[in-house]
């Protein structure tokens, strides 16, 4: 019977004392290098300004544990990379605690009580779980190899789009070369590993506690079976392991030392990036304090510590870069690369004890890790990016911070300057006088009800395009007749309502915003009513998501969440179901924004409507480009715009015959894609609501049906 | 010592679409005004800012004839980068035309001595055009008005100018300062003033001067000191426009209809 005690594996067994000692000295050397790169790496943040974490670190370290331990960001949309890492994270983390769990006996434990743990059963399933975890290693780590070099998918190309070949920081081959290094390294540290592990059984195998056990570690012990069979000699295998066996251990160590100082550092930056997100990133930008002296970002160091920090947690995934309106329609904008730009900026700005002078940490401009005002004009903060990110990366507030800066220079396209002066002027982007606001409803049989004057249960905002908009105006003219019909007590501010501000502030205008906030807020205040309701998406995150910071909370839903109710209670009764195929274009800001995926689809099927979604949608929904104040800026001439990409992915659904919308936004963009795409006739553009009133019996019929519109 | 530029500058009337005209038929109804600085000041102040931001000790001065309501306006120019602002009113100033006020600002610029004179072109609502070439009528200063590049270095004692003629022909000149010059559209870009910096400019005083700051008295202002008076003011009758529809045969009989009721023929 053999002792179990036996069955284990002496460390550093034949070793000299001396070389035990310098491999220890070398191990703490690593521990300093790692400790000091980390240090560099706190003290880049700690030049960031302020922030203020808010809830509690242990349920933000369980939420990012959670997303950690499921990998829920990481699969989304690639479940192949996603599993790949997988493998190479769960193998990573096994056979770092494997060797943590080793270091407490034998550096701690044993020497300190002399209870040892890691003989027996015990030893020999460690053996077992850590083969498993080195093969899922290798495994994960061959395919992204496979996937980098042979499938090169167009997201890991990092030729930027903002930037022209010619850029010293165009290609960025430091980057490649870094990934390659990364991954070989890896592979490297896991196959000696294995060899390892193979020669210890060929060069033990006359003693049977080592070699009867060996199939404990299959891999290794295949390795050392085909060995020798092959005729290695365990004498040979024994030079070979020492030999392999510094090998192995001084590219482990190196590849601790240097993690603080490479990618290998998105193991600490992403799970800290993941702690710290912000779920409103996007839906609810920053105020700017009444006691701040300039506004917007400028410099680096304008940047709060935890932006810092997510800049370093980007993993170049190219997930953002994909999904990014902007980048898909050939802007000079890519999410990921403002990101890396910054990142580069603050490496080399922020890396030593002191900071440069203030002129060099501009990161305004076109030189290396800059970013230029054309490439801050072109983001349509749809939320693409900060939604998809694996690791927690918040574009839209740095982009925003940094418009407010240009905004403030007045760096901007005129016809945006021309806008906000209107809008500051008339309270409405359509520069039509603040008494006209309620115009619309002077076609309607029944008038609505002035909320500033008596109490309702809904107050409808209405907003700028549902007001003005000659197209918008028949729609809003629809859904007060539908909420008419179904007894709903509701009315307007009227002249008291002005834009709501969710595209002035995401252009950066923060001093409009709050102008324009405050007033509505206030009118909002005079009213009497329980619940907002809205057609306009913007406007209903901007005061679902902003207003509540300059102090007005209120309950508010979107339109379709109401009109679902009232067909699920009957006030609205669908008598002619309408059979129509149908595709639905899910808004930004009700979509990604506010997760409004389901009221809108739930009412397609009650009126009976056939729904084929496109590839892009719900969180993937393609934004129409008017986002971001964007509808207020020309788009270059003779490109495709996003509204046109994405009629064309609509018209690739066979037997389409409405594309709808629930935004008045949107409505005018693809209206217009439609026919500049050569897609009129074959289907139509329309608002849910309108669909909705086609399928509700109403006395007076007030939209032709699409057919005849068709 | 430094160079003081004055900008003259004017709050302007914006109407709405529908709007009244006052009970006694000599203005528009004072509730539909939607007030704001005039477009072409907008550009004059520019000018001027972009001169002191070139470099040099620059002193740029805002100065207005109007009432309370006007800060406003002179609030944005503070916020576009003006360093004074000078608001000028006295109750007998109302009803002023061009003359009058170009007399107020003439004794402005006797009290505030500046290097160089800048007015927009003309006013938005009233469109006299008059204003600073009578104030540099008033001073027996140079002037030259529709300018649309102005080139002039510091302690210079000529600039030179460039103007837009009749049938698009440009004018270079020189001229001797001080001097009055009205400028044009286009000039420049003039800069975005936003909302938080204009909110910021409120913390900065506004001077207020009156007739006797600026040894002036009533009789040389208002309607009395005009040499115009506004006798009535008024919408113009609209022509009448239609469109005929139908088929082709029904477009004809139409038409031919309403020629005939114009001729009044009896066929
Ligand atoms: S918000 Fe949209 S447009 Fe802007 S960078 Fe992100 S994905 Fe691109
Ligand atoms: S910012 Fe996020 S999504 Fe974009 S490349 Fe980096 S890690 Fe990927």
């Amino acid at each position: 019977m053999i002792d179990s005690l036996s069955i284990t594996r002496t460390l550093f067994e034949d070793f000299r004392p001396l070389a035990v000692t310098i491999f220890y000295a070398i191990g703490y050397g690593a521990i300093g290098i790692f400790l000091w790169g980390t240090w560099i790496q706190i003290r880049k943040y700690r030049y960031g300004t302020a922030y203020a974490v808010t809830g509690t670190l242990i349920s933000r370290f369980k939420q990012m544990t959670g997303t950690m331990l499921t990998h829920r960001t990481l699969v989304r949309r690639d479940h192949a990379a996603g599993g790949a890492h997988a493998l190479i994270f769960f193998g990573f983390a096994l056979l770092f605690l494997g060797t943590s769990t080793i270091t407490v006996e034998y550096d701690i434990l044993k020497p300190l009580t002399g209870m040892r743990f890691w003989y027996g059963d015990f030893y020999l399933w460690f053996s077992l779980v850590l083969d498993v975890a080195g093969f899922m290693l290798g495994g994960g780590l061959v395919f992204m190899m496979w996937r980098r070099g042979w499938l090169k998918p167009p997201k890991l190309n990092y030729a930027r789009p903002d930037r022209s070949p010619a850029d010293p920081d165009y290609d960025r081959s430091g980057y490649r070369i870094e990934d390659w290094a990364f991954l070989w390294s890896l592979l490297i540290i896991a196959v000696t590993g294995f060899v390892l592990e193979g020669m210890r059984l060929v060069w033990l195998q006359g003693r049977p506690e080592v070699w009867d056990y060996r199939w404990w570690s299959p891999i290794g012990s295949a390795f050392a079976v085909a060995m020798r069979d092959l005729g290695l000699g365990a004498e040979t295998a024994g030079t070979i392991r020492s030999g392999l066996w510094w090998f192995h251990g001084l590219i482990a160590l190196a590849f601790i030392a240097l993690i603080p100082f490479t990618k290998v550092k998105h193991i600490f930056t992403a799970s800290a990036s993941l702690m710290l997100r912000d779920p409103l990133a996007a839906q609810r930008l920053p105020r700017v304090p009444d006691s701040q002296e300039s506004v917007g970002f400028s410099y680096i160091t304008d940047l709060n510590w935890k932006q810092l920090l997510h800049l370093d947690a980007c993993t170049k995934c190219g997930r953002c870069h994909e999904a990014c309106p902007a980048n898909a329609t050939g802007a000079p904008l890519s999410p990921r690369d403002v990101i890396l730009s910054l990142r580069e900026f603050a490496n080399k700005t922020l890396a030593s004890g002191a900071l440069p002078d203030q002129v060099e940490l501009d990161i305004h401009g076109k030189s290396p890790g800059q970013v230029s005002m054309e490439t801050l004009w072109s983001c349509r903060t749809c939320m693409a990016c900060v939604e998809i990110c694996p690791v927690a990366v918040e574009h839209i507030p740095i982009i925003v911070q940094m418009r407010r800066k240009l905004v403030e220079a007045g760096d901007m396209d005129p016809l945006l300057t021309k806008t906000l002066q209107t809008i500051a002027k008339t309270g409405n982007s359509f520069g039509e006088s603040k008494r006209k606001r309620g115009s619309w409803t002077k076609a309607l049989a029944t008038p609505i009800k002035d909320a500033r004057k008596e109490p309702v249960d809904y107050l409808w905002f209405v907003g700028d395009y549902a007001s003005f908009d000659p197209r918008n105006q028949k729609v809003s003219q629809t859904f007060a007749g539908l909420l008419q019909e179904a007894n709903v007590d509701f009315g307007l501010l009227y002249d008291s309502e002005q834009n709501a501000g969710n595209d002035v502030r995401r252009v950066g205008e923060e001093g409009l915003y709050d102008l324009l906030a405050t007033a509505n807020i206030e009118a909002m205040k005079n009213a009497q009513f329980k619940t907002i309701v809205t057609t306009d998406p913007h406007s209903f995150n901007t005061i679902r998501n902003e207003y509540g910071d300059f102090g007005g909370t209120f309950e508010i839903e979107h339109y379709t969440t109401l009109l679902r109710d009232l067909l699920t209670s009957g006030r609205l009764e669908v008598t002619r179901p309408l059979g129509y195929r149908v595709t639905f274009h899910d808004p930004c800001h009700l979509g990604r924004f506010n997760k409004g995926y389901d009221a809108p689809r739930d009412i397609l099927k009650m009126i009976g409507c056939e729904l084929i979604d496109m590839k892009r949608c719900r969180d993937n929904s393609f934004c129409c480009g008017a986002g971001g104040g964007r509808i207020w800026m020309p788009d270059p001439v003779g490109v495709e715009k996003p509204a046109q990409n994405r009629i064309r992915e609509a018209a690739f659904i066979e037997g389409l015959e409405v594309y709808v919308v629930s935004c008045p936004k949107d409505l005018t963009m693809f209206e217009d894609a439609t026919k500049t795409t050569g897609n009129e006739g074959r289907f139509v553009v329309r608002e849910l609501i309108e669909l909705v009133r086609e399928a509700v019996a109403s006395p007076v019929v007030l939209e032709a049906p699409v057919e005849q519109l068709a | 010592m430094a160079t003081k530029i004055l900008v003259a500058v004017k709050q302007v009337i914006a109407l709405d679409e529908d709007f009244e005209i006052r009970a006694d038929g000599k203005d528009v109804d004072a509730d539909f005004f939607l007030r704001d600085l005039n477009e072409w000041d907008d550009f004059s102040l520019e000018e001027a800012v972009k001169i002191k931001e070139a470099g040099g000790e620059v002193e740029v001065v805002v100065v207005t004839v109007g009432p309370e309501e006007a800060d406003e306006s002179l609030r944005k120019c503070l916020a576009k980068g003006a360093d004074r602002a000078v608001r000028i009113w006295d109750e007998s100033m109302e009803g002023s035309d061009s003359q009058a006020i170009a007399r107020v600002l003439a004794a402005a610029i006797k009290h505030e001595k500046p290097d160089l004179v800048f007015a927009g072109v003309q006013s938005s609502d009233h469109s006299f055009a008059s204003t600073g070439i009578a104030v540099a009528g008033l001073l027996g200063w140079p002037h030259a008005a529709v300018v649309n590049q102005f080139d002039f270095s510091l302690g210079a004692t000529q600039a030179t100018i460039r103007r837009e003629l009749e049938g698009g022909v440009l004018q270079m000149m020189n001229i001797d300062l001080p001097a009055v010059l009205s400028i044009q559209l286009g000039i420049n870009t003039p800069r975005y003033a936003s909302l938080r910096t204009i909110k910021q400019a409120a913390a900065k005083p506004i001077e207020t001067l009156g007739l006797g700051d600026l040894s002036l008295n009533a009789a040389e202002v208002g309607e009395v000191g005009s040499a115009s008076r506004v006798r009535r003011m008024y919408i113009p009758e609209k022509g009448r426009a239609q469109m005929i529809e139908g088929s082709l045969a029904e477009q004809a009989a139409k038409l031919a209809a309403i020629i005939k009721e114009f001729k009044g023929a009896t066929v």
